[in-house]
This record gives C-alpha cells, structure tokens and sequence, in this order.
C-alpha cells in the first residue's frame, strides 16, 4: 500500500492528531516530532550528520521509516528509534521533513 | 497572560557588557554548515528581537542551556534569550574519556557560544548565576547585576556530594565534569606504575550519563592491556548491578577484560584517605595507584538553593515534562541532567528535552498549551575499546495515565556487541549533535 504525500484528506487527520486540543497557533504541526531527528541530521534535517533529510519529498521519507520500523533495512540504531513512533507519528514527522529545503 | 516584570536597564546593562567581552575562541567550526538562519516567523532571527513578545532567561551553557536558547529564537515569535553560562568556552563531556588514553584533546572538546549570538540572536552573559527569584522570574548574578525575565529556564547541571577525607578535588578526579579532572586524571594515568592499580567508583543511580562510567572502565581496561599489561582495574559499583546496556558492558567486563578488570557491586563508599590513596568502603578498605571516584550527584546548588529541588529524596527538581515547568514554581523551567524525570541524565536528551521546553514556551506565549504528547529520544555511543563501540538508543512518550515520558519499549535498547563502524558513527554522532546543540 502506497501514500502519495501529500494527501489532503490524510494530512488534515494528521494535524488534528498532533494538535489536538492545544491549537497552538504557531507551531506547525510535526515540529516537535521532527526535531528528534535533529541531534543526528542537523537542525531541520540540513546536516552536518548523517543522511541529510532536507530536500527529499514527504514521501520518501515516509517510507523509509515505515521500512526501517519493520526492521528490513536491518536492526540498527535507526530501526530502533523507528519502533518508538505510531504511524500517525511517523507521517507527521515525514511531512514536516518533507517540507524543510 | 504572562505578567510581564522586566528590569530594563539592568539587563541591557548587563547584556550590553557582555557582549563586548564574549569574542571568545570556539571550537565549533566543525558544525557550521547549515548557514545563517532564516527568518523567524517575527523577523530575522539573527539579531534579538526590537519587540519582544516575551523574555527568557536561560542559566546553563551545557547542551540543555544552548538548544533551548537556540530554539527558543528558532521557534519563539520575538522571544527576548538571554544566555547565562559560566564561561566563555564550554568543554564537552560526551567523549571526554578518550582525552585520558591520549585519543582526543580537551581543546577538540571546546565549544563556544558565538553561534548563538550572531546566528541566532542570543544575548550571551558569561557570569555564574547565585541566586533566583522563582515567583518574580529574576536571576541576580555573581557581578551583582540582576535580571528579570517573563520565565527561567534552568539548565545548570549537576553538583557532586563532598566526599569525606577528600579535602583536594584533584587527588581522587571524578572527571565527570570536563576541564581539570579530566587533564588531572590523565596524568595520574600516565603516571601509573607498570603493574598498579586503578580504582574507579561507580555512584548510586541517578547520576549523569548511565553507561559512561562503564564505558570508561571498558576503554581505560584496553589502555591497560597495551600500556600497563600487568595492572589491574577494580571497578567499585554503588548499584547491584550494570546500570545500563548490561550485554555488552557484561560481556566486555567479564569476557575481554576478565583479566584486568575486577568488578564489585553494592559497594559504598564512606571516607578516603589521600595520603595512602585508600577508599574505605561498607565492605573494607580498597587502595590503588590511581582513583577514579565518581561521587554521588543532585542537581547543582542553584536549583537546592531555590527550593526547587523537590523530588530524588531532595536532590533534582520535579516538573512537568509537557513543559519541564517546575512543579514548586511554574514560571521556572527545569532541563537536563538537574530534572528529576523518567530519562536518562545525558547530553542527547537534554538536547531534545530544551526543545520540548522551547517548544512549550513559544506556545505558551502565543496563548497556547504545550504540546500533550511530546516524544523525547536518547541514543549514544560507548567505547567498549579504543577502536571499537557498540550503541545505545531509547525512545519516550508521553503517557497522560502516569503524567511522565515512559520508553517505548520496541525502541530501548542496545547493539549486539561492538565494532569499528560504530566507533566511526560515534564520532559522527558527536558532531551533529554537538551542531544542533551550539551551531
């Protein structure tokens, strides 16, 4: 099953879980989420680090981390860190991502 | 909202001083890559803001002080951030055990603070800070020089319990602050006998970084194996067992270094003597060449001294993780390895612990509620041997039932075993998290 990112209807869904009932007003949705992935791919993904994550599409990165939860790119340290997100999660992360350039 | 009580002249005074005086060298050009910063959703952020919105004060320049002023002007909408750090130049603890076998220099461990400065518009003051206010928000410094803010966040780190008979810090170094332990440390190394004894002690949990006094021992154990064939390193553990990583630290312990290194648990330590160079120990006297000795640790003085170290039988501050608030003073923000939480006290998640807190904050200001489901995640790198390294990763979320982050249990855990690809990765590693942090 493929997600073409981005999705209106799916997107929406995915705000409204994140924000909830806090409706910060500033604060995009997936900031935070994403943020943990700063420590290792630089501050919004721009490196230095590993694997730069600013400039490949929602999609992709989607995937890659839907993949790496499985555990089939191996049992790395990324497919731990993978495991310790909900789907709704790993989207959100994804399209915040996404949008970094 | 928020009421506002700002001393005006006293913190332009003090931060116009300040910044004359902070052209300090920094070791971060390694992590500068990522440019100037872009425009912030109140204007650039490279300059402090000619409106704030808020002001914060943030005492600490370790990597929970520095992320959280980073990202309290990446994220905050004219947020006002006022660095207090002790200094000019902050040393690194994470791999700082490779300065005692000759790997690193403490000087590749510097880093400054010029980044948050002139990338992100931080008003930087090198000063200690004695004294907070927690109702009123204000923090008077050494200098004498207050400061009034909208809110604090505290991010001074930890302090270590006297240790009886130890009346000089540099007899027995803990080194687990780096700077002069560690050089101290070092040379009483290399100043070993060829068949001595190196004694290093363990203190009970919690205390800052759960694997790396064992991945010392592990990396100093392969130092003796080359260098000192005939010595031997006894390990001296104030807790029952391997606090963390217990495969890999247990495998290293009693596998490869099964002859050097001597590992005893449940051991307390309950005076010294220098002269002899004698640890006296609920289970008899241990003597050795050198001494290693980890004291037991609560949040530094400033947060006892402010009444906020209310959780750990006196020791750290309790707060609420969803905005690491204090919970005796709820304009005091309380990160790192001074909070009493569910996480490890280590510079990685310190590093994401300030942006949940900076995160918080500029919701906060916005009239908003903090995020209620922030996710935190720890990962490093241990040394098992000079060449080699395994890792270590967790994952927390918040849990509303238990009002605190809990790990995820899928996402705990180590390496099997170690090699020299991790080893490369935990160098890697070091430098973005040290960019994310202070570039």
């Amino acid at each position: 099953m493929s997600f073409d990112l981005p999705r209106p209807r799916w997107v929406l869904l995915v705000l409204a879980a994140i924000t909830g009932a806090a409706q910060a007003q500033d604060a995009p949705a997936g900031r935070l989420l994403a943020s943990n992935c700063f420590q290792c791919h630089g501050t919004n993904g721009k490196g230095p680090g590993f694997e730069k994550l600013a400039g490949k599409s929602a999609n992709d990165i989607y995937h890659e981390l839907v993949e790496m939860r499985a555990g089939k790119e191996g049992d790395g340290l990324m497919a731990r860190h993978a495991m310790g997100y909900s789907d709704v999660q790993l989207r959100a992360i994804a399209l915040y991502l996404g949008s970094r350039r | 909202m928020e009421r506002r009580q700002f001393l005006r002249s006293g913190a332009a005074l003090v931060a116009g001083s300040a910044l004359s005086s902070c052209g300090g060298g920094s070791g971060d050009g390694e992590a500068g890559t990522s440019g100037p910063a872009s425009a912030g959703p109140g204007g650039l952020t490279s300059t402090p803001p000619a409106r704030p919105k808020a002001r914060v004060i943030v005492v600490g320049g370790g990597m929970a002080g520095v992320t959280s002023a980073k990202y309290l002007r990446l994220w905050g909408d004219a947020v006002d951030v006022t660095l207090v750090a002790p200094a000019p130049k902050y040393t690194s603890c994470i791999l700082s055990s490779l300065v005692l076998t000759g790997q690193r220099t403490l000087s590749s461990l510097e880093f400054g603070y010029t980044a948050l400065r002139d990338r992100y518009g931080v008003r930087t003051v090198f000063d200690t800070a004695t004294r907070i206010d927690p109702v009123t928000a204000r923090v008077t410094l050494a200098s004498g020089a207050v400061l009034a803010a909208d809110r604090i966040v505290l991010a001074p780190g930890i302090d270590f319990d006297p240790v009886a008979g130890l009346s000089d810090p540099l007899a027995m170094p803990h080194a687990w602050k780096a700077g002069p332990q560690t050089t101290a440390l070092a040379r009483q190394l290399a100043e070993m006998p060829s068949a001595g004894v190196a004694v290093l002690t363990i203190p009970k949990a919690p205390y800052r970084c759960p694997p790396g006094p064992y991945e010392r021992a592990c990396l100093l154990a392969d130092w003796m194996r080359v260098h000192r064939p005939r010595g031997k390193l006894i390990v001296l553990d104030g807790n029952p067992d391997f606090v963390a990583e217990k495969d890999n630290f247990g495998r290293a312990f009693f596998e490869l270094y099964a002859t050097i290194i001597e590992y005893r648990t449940d051991v307390i330590i309950d005076h010294v003597d220098m002269a002899s160079r004698t640890l006296f120990t609920d289970s008899g006297a241990v003597r050795g060449d050198v001494i290693n000795l980890i004291p037991t640790q609560r949040a530094s003085a400033l947060v006892c001294r402010s009444g906020l170290a209310n959780a750990t039988e006196g020791r750290f501050a309790a707060v609420d993780v969803l905005s690491y608030a204090s919970t005796a003073a709820p304009r005091v923000h309380v990160i790192g390895d001074a909070s009493a939480t569910t996480q490890p006290k280590a510079g990685h998640i310190a590093n994401q612990e300030a942006k949940v807190c900076a995160d918080a904050l500029s919701r906060i200001f916005a009239g908003a509620a903090p995020d209620p489901a922030p996710v935190t995640n720890s990962a490093c790198f241990s040394t098992i041997t000079m060449s080699q390294a395994s890792w270590l990763q967790a994952v927390f979320q918040y849990s509303t039932q238990l009002r605190a982050m809990q790990a995820v249990p899928a996402a705990s855990g180590a390496s099997n075993g170690w090699n020299g690809d991790h080893f490369e990765d935990m160098t890697r590693w070091f430098g973005a998290l040290m960019a994310d942090s202070f570039a």
